[in-house]
């Protein structure tokens, strides 16, 4: 199966910005079943790419705009080939708990076993875990993440706008609203608590005509990945209660969200920018047919008239991954 | 004016040393018996013949040319005052040559093992794979920076400006107390400390032997140029967080004296992955750092967002080898006070060598038992926060109030692996001239360490001093003293 990703960005900013130094992971990874076949960045104004492999393997490119600019667009497009998933078995063996204590004591996981920026423990994580019986599970750790998975997705509404792209668990798990990023943290946090490494994936999902996902068509997507001695890395996706499979377009893994978000930057001039971004993704039969699809994901806030701006750093507005 | 007591006989009973007591901890100056050790000799013999009213003459001459020089260290804690001079005292200490032979021989085994160890834990993680250290340790630090991990630095040398810090124990040895990796201050304050005391002293300083120590700046250039590939008119820079640190007297001290550029984060741009100075002449190059701004600060592209110090893009220049920035990033997570009590373990791990050089006992608070015998015995321990510097966040038990010692106890309990604890030495004492005479005064030593193609320490220390008596507290940030440091070529 072959897919195409086109994913634009673009920030408009109140008043001319210069020095805008950006960093961007959203090339899809070539591992597993998923191979990439084609990828291109442009931006405008043009600038120079360079790239580097993080230590969580991602691809990373980044390029600095030095000359005055009052618009910053990305425009990125990847072609990629999933061969077919490995096929689940409905559960795991009781045994696979021991299995992960050879496993964690020597493997490099520590990082995904700890809980991370997004994946901190409260109160209101606690009484969740409570309320719907998700201590660490008496049986095998596949059927207990596939139940995890759906009870999370039971449990929360999904509504974007309700958090946002830096928003703490807490936030949704007080609304019991949220969008794919809230619900993968979540996750994250309660396998963590049980010993199961777990990882933050972010991404792209094909959304099928008339199919009943719940993430936004229109954005890039997260959902986190689980380890299993006897099995590997186990994909799920809360958002839309499955396990992650042969739409899941896999672009960056990290701890958290943290650790990769689509766009990262800074620039110097005024504060008020807009973020405006669109995704799609087609099979490659497909047409490729978007044209004036962006969407502007926050209006810009009225700017309070300051005769003279101050030359401060200031930090791009991130996508929420929903 | 009445005729001064004859030079030969014990100087320990002339002034200004008739009313010097000595305590339990070990003299630099006297011997338990009260006759001076011989590497002092010489100098206690000019100081008896002075009169006292020269002696303070001399003393108040060191403090106003500090002053003069704009010598300068910020206590933060200090209500009063935001700036103040870090004083001098004009009574140098003295190290013989066969006592520094074995710190050089220490220190240079001590900054070997701790490069290999930090190019391990960002490489292949020997050292967790077999044990030998925690992984939580490591992983769990602060300063353990992930970006650092699989980039190759200079000569393998993470850490090229290190101060140590050193005290003598109760028995006459010199064990260490801290290694500074990150951005260790003080070495303007050994020199310009020389440099008073020099003057002060002029022929007897000739006449002792007295190695010299002017040669640092030139030996701390050659090494940051010895960390970049690049051969013709190499561009250096020290970065500094701006005049409100602490140590910015320091920064500009050495840009001065180096001759290279002194720049904050605004000073510099990145532009195609490639460091340049704003200068009056347009863009300049930049091809080696020595920042003095912490890991967080430096880029807040990749670190603190909230950063107005560092450079957006600093590091990805850094990974790309189009620049080079000393200490190299991540060096703060083998200085942590945690991983200090593993370094004799880590030595043996990497050089197949004993230390030269003794740790202090260390406890760990992380560990069920030290743990244990930690809040049993907070009275006689000093406990400290792992992370921390600067004598910031710590507890001196013999010298804190019963209450001061139960709200730290919460603290320790509360997060037992960010501290660790020590039995309270009694560094050494040296005489230091206070208000109406001459009294001992705890001490500690900082020598600086370079390393990059080789590794070079200067004959040289600072030797802070802890102003109030009975005080263990050396550190400049807690309001101590220091004094020129004399090391003996024979």
């Amino acid at each position: 199966m072959f897919y195409s990703i086109r994913h634009i960005t673009r920030f408009r900013y109140a008043a001319p910005v210069h020095e805008s130094v950006m960093e961007i992971r959203m090339q899809p990874r070539s591992e597993g079943p998923q191979a990439l076949r084609s990828f291109q960045i442009n931006t405008n104004p043009r600038a120079q790419l360079y790239a580097y492999t993080d230590h969580f393997g991602n691809a990373v490119y980044h390029f600095n705009v030095l000359r005055a600019h009052e618009e910053l667009r990305i425009e990125s497009q990847a072609v990629i080939e999933i061969t077919r998933h490995q096929i689940l078995p409905e559960a795991a063996d009781i045994l696979e708990w021991e299995r992960y204590n050879g496993y964690n004591l020597n493997h490099d996981h520590f990082d995904l076993l700890e809980q991370s920026k997004f994946t901190q423990p409260s109160a209101a994580l606690s009484a969740f875990i409570r309320e719907k019986n998700l201590e660490k599970p008496k049986g095998d750790p596949l059927t207990a993440l596939k139940t995890l998975n759906t009870t999370i997705n039971e449990a929360f509404d999904y509504e974007s706008g309700v958090t946002e792209v830096h928003s703490p668990i807490d936030h949704a798990l007080s609304e019991k609203r949220g969008v794919c990023q809230d619900f993968s943290h979540i996750m994250i946090a309660i396998a963590r608590g049980w010993g199961v490494p777990a990882r933050y994936v972010s991404g792209y999902l094909y959304h099928r005509p008339h199919s009943k996902d719940r993430s936004g068509a229109d954005a890039t997507h997260a959902w986190l990945e689980c380890y299993l001695p006897s099995l590997g890395w186990v994909g799920f996706d809360p958002t839309n209660n499955v396990v992650a499979g042969e739409r899941h377009i896999r672009a960056a893994v990290g701890r958290d969200y943290a650790d990769v978000p689509p766009t990262r930057g800074t620039y110097k001039g005024p504060t008020e920018h807009e973020l405006a971004t669109a995704v799609s993704v087609e099979p490659t039969q497909a047409p490729v047919r978007h044209e004036d699809f962006l969407r502007v994901a926050r209006p810009m806030s009225s700017p309070t008239p300051t005769p003279s701006m101050p030359e401060r750093l200031y930090h791009q507005q991130q996508q929420q991954q929903q | 004016m009445s005729a001064h007591p004859i030079a030969d006989s014990n100087p320990a009973a002339q002034p200004p040393f008739s009313a010097y007591k000595l305590g339990a901890a070990y003299d630099e100056m006297f011997a338990a018996d009260g006759s001076v050790r011989p590497q002092f000799e010489a100098l206690a013999n000019r100081l008896t013949l002075l009169p006292p009213e020269e002696l303070q003459r001399r003393q108040q001459a060191c403090e106003t040319s500090f002053l003069h020089q704009g010598i300068t260290f910020t206590v933060y804690s200090d209500k009063q005052a935001t700036e103040r001079i870090i004083p001098t005292d004009l009574f140098p200490r003295i190290v013989t040559a066969k006592e520094w032979e074995k710190i050089e021989a220490g220190l240079t085994q001590r900054i070997l093992a701790l490069n290999l160890f930090l190019k391990d834990i960002y490489t292949d993680g020997r050292v967790l794979k077999d044990g030998i250290i925690p992984r939580s340790m490591i992983y769990g630090s602060k300063h353990y920076r992930r970006e650092m991990r699989g980039l190759p630095v200079p000569h393998d040398a993470y850490v090229n400006v290190c101060g140590s810090d050193l005290i003598r124990c109760e028995d006459g040895k010199f064990a260490v107390l801290e290694d500074n990796l990150r951005v260790p201050s003080g070495v303007s304050y050994m020199l310009a400390n020389r440099d008073v005391v020099r003057r002060a002293f002029p022929n007897l300083f000739r006449a002792q032997g007295v190695r010299p120590i002017d040669h640092y700046p030139r030996e701390l250039l050659a090494t940051l140029r010895a960390l970049t590939p690049v051969r013709e008119d190499v561009s250096i820079a020290i970065l500094t967080p701006g005049v409100f640190n602490s140590a910015y007297f320091e920064h500009a001290f050495l840009a001065r004296q180096m001759g290279v550029e002194l720049v904050e984060g605004r000073d510099l741009l990145v532009n195609d992955n490639v460091v340049y100075a704003r200068t009056t002449s347009g863009l300049k190059r930049i091809d080696v750092i020595y920042r003095r701004i912490d890991d967080d600060f430096i880029d807040p592209l990749i670190f603190r967002e909230d950063s107005a110090l560092g450079v957006s893009g600093l590091f990805n220049a850094y990974r790309a080898g189009n620049v080079v920035i000393a200490n190299a990033l991540g060096t703060g997570v083998a200085d942590d006070k945690a991983v200090y009590a593993y370094v004799p373990r880590l030595i043996r791990y990497y050089l197949s060598e004993e230390p030269i050089l003794d740790n202090i006992e260390t406890f760990l608070c992380r560990e069920e038992k030290p743990l244990a015998h930690v809040l049993a015995n907070l009275d006689k321990l000093v406990v400290k926060a792992v992370g921390e510097s600067g004598g910031y966040g710590m507890l001196v038990g013999p010298h804190a109030s019963k209450s001061e010692r139960e709200a730290f106890a919460e603290k320790i309990k509360a997060d037992p692996e960010n501290y660790i604890a020590q039995p309270t030495i009694q560094l050494s004492t040296a005489p230091t001239f206070v208000e109406g005479g001459v009294e001992p005064r705890h001490v500690d030593l900082r020598p600086f360490i370079l390393h990059g193609e080789k590794t070079v320490i200067v004959p040289g220390a600072l030797t802070r001093v802890a102003l109030k008596r009975g005080s263990l507290v050396v550190n400049s940030s807690q309001g101590g003293g220091s004094k020129d440091t004399w090391v003996l070529s024979h």
